[in-house]
């Protein structure tokens, strides 16, 4: 049957209003006290303007990506009908598995990570890190991991829609202003207390959370860290960056990758600095994010576990 | 390109100059106090927990300080209402250039390539007196 390929509506476009008003409570709120937000000027207008210059390198690739999706969609093997109540939430589980694993990627493989770490590379947690986006995800490719679902039969614009509305969903979750959701809401769906986990730099939550909408999938795949009151989360990435140069932000990962490259003595050592995980080194002088937890570990077995003043303040 | 999306975008960054507008307005970064040497010690052990600290010498105003650790020197440094550290090795940390008061040490990151501090004069004499 014929499915529209062309999205009729980009929930991400609608939403724009929403993140703006919500970015301008929680800074009132935050002013006056009502609620817990921290925004540091510079900090905030790297965020913002990565999210502007996402939207122009977005608008580059966008296109190939839609393109790939219908020319896959040629082959579909299902007919799955756009009007089917099912059919949106059978995306809508499909989608978000689907996003587990290209977040998943992208933290744990860094040639993804390159693309996706700018994303972390603020120390703030507020709204507006949430538009702290990538510049680079489109030419690394992580796109590729949504054609099954056109291979499967879903129609691209019922696939943009529903990746859409995963990035809206995710904007709220950036804040400090909600402590917990109720606990059936806290079990089943992605929060900001499970994705401030997510954005933390603290060995122990390291390399978790990463949810989308759903936080089953993260409990599923042992990949779930819940936060603790006694351990603050310290956000920002583990090495964060000297300056508030988006230039730097965007690419600081790829220029990191790049002289490695030069230096790589073999195929394998270039395999690993491309494909390894981040902070793999032939010789183990750098750190890895497996090896922070485990020299953590160590650590919390010698003594006991000590809290952050500084942050929890 | 058509003139409706320059004009988005160009409403877009009205808006992002907006939101910063009342950033500045409502003045609610992190507190940031002079670092004191417990302060130095607990950030430094978060970033290098197995890193013995021999001496530590803080900046005058406050914003960072610099720390030895056998043959390494460790660097912390004030980004806007947060901290950034880094290590180098002890002996490039001596020939850190110094400019108008503050010493500017270079690292082999495109991350954080460089990062100044007002270092007060113990740390000068720290400097000569060092065989590199």
């Amino acid at each position: 049957m014929a499915a529209p390929s062309a999205p009729a509506i980009d929930p991400v476009t609608l939403a724009v209003p929403f993140f703006i008003l919500a970015i301008v409570l929680e800074i009132i709120l935050a002013r006056f006290g009502k609620v817990k937000a921290v925004y540091e000027a510079k900090d905030t207008a790297t965020s913002l303007l990565m999210g502007f210059g996402s939207g122009i390198a977005g608008l580059l690739t966008g296109g190939v990506v839609f393109a790939a999706s219908v020319w896959v969609y040629k082959y579909h093997l299902f007919d799955i009908p756009m009007s089917a109540a099912w059919a949106w939430l059978a995306i809508f589980l499909l989608e978000d598995l689907t996003y587990y694993w290209f977040h998943r990627l992208s933290h744990e493989r860094r040639f993804w990570w390159a693309a996706h770490v700018n994303h972390h590379t603020s120390q703030h947690y507020n709204l507006a890190t949430a538009l702290r986006q990538t510049w680079t995800g489109g030419t690394a490719g992580t796109w590729a991991l949504w054609l099954p679902l056109s291979l499967l039969g879903f129609p691209p614009a019922m696939i943009a829609i529903q990746k859409g509305i995963s990035l809206v969903y995710q904007f709220w979750i950036h804040t400090e202003a909600v402590r917990r959701m109720p606990v059936w809401f806290e079990a089943l769906f992605n929060t900001p207390s499970h994705h401030r986990v997510h954005h933390a730099r603290n060995p122990r939550y390291l390399d978790s959370n990463y949810a989308g909408i759903l936080i089953i999938w993260d409990r599923m795949f042992g990949t779930f860290v819940a936060e603790l009151d006694e351990e603050p989360c310290r956000y920002g990435v583990v090495k964060n960056l000297g300056d508030f140069n988006i230039v730097r932000v965007a690419f600081h990962e790829w220029v990191g990758i790049f002289s490695d490259l030069l230096t790589a003595r073999s195929l394998r050592e270039a395999f690993f600095y491309l494909f390894g995980a981040p902070g793999w080194s032939p010789d183990g002088s750098r750190q890895t994010s497996t090896m922070l937890k485990a020299q953590w570990a160590d650590m919390q077995t010698a003594e006991p576990v000590k809290t952050d003043p500084a942050a929890a303040s | 390109m058509d003139q409706k999306y320059i004009i988005t975008q160009l409403v877009t960054l009205a808006i992002v100059a907006g939101i910063m507008g009342l950033v500045a307005w409502a003045k609610i970064p992190r507190a940031t106090p002079a670092l004191d040497e417990a302060e130095v010690k607990h950030r430094l052990a978060e970033d290098f927990p197995q890193a013995p600290l021999d001496q530590i010498w803080l900046a005058i105003d406050g914003a960072g300080a610099i720390a030895r650790s056998g043959d390494e020197a460790l660097l912390l440094f004030r980004l806007g209402d947060s901290y950034v550290s880094r290590s180098l090795a002890w002996s490039h940390a001596l020939q850190a250039d110094l400019i108008k008061g503050r010493y500017w040490f270079k690292f082999n990151d495109f991350a954080a390539p460089k990062a100044s501090l007002a270092l007060a004069p113990d740390w000068a004499q720290a400097v000569t007196g060092e065989t590199i």
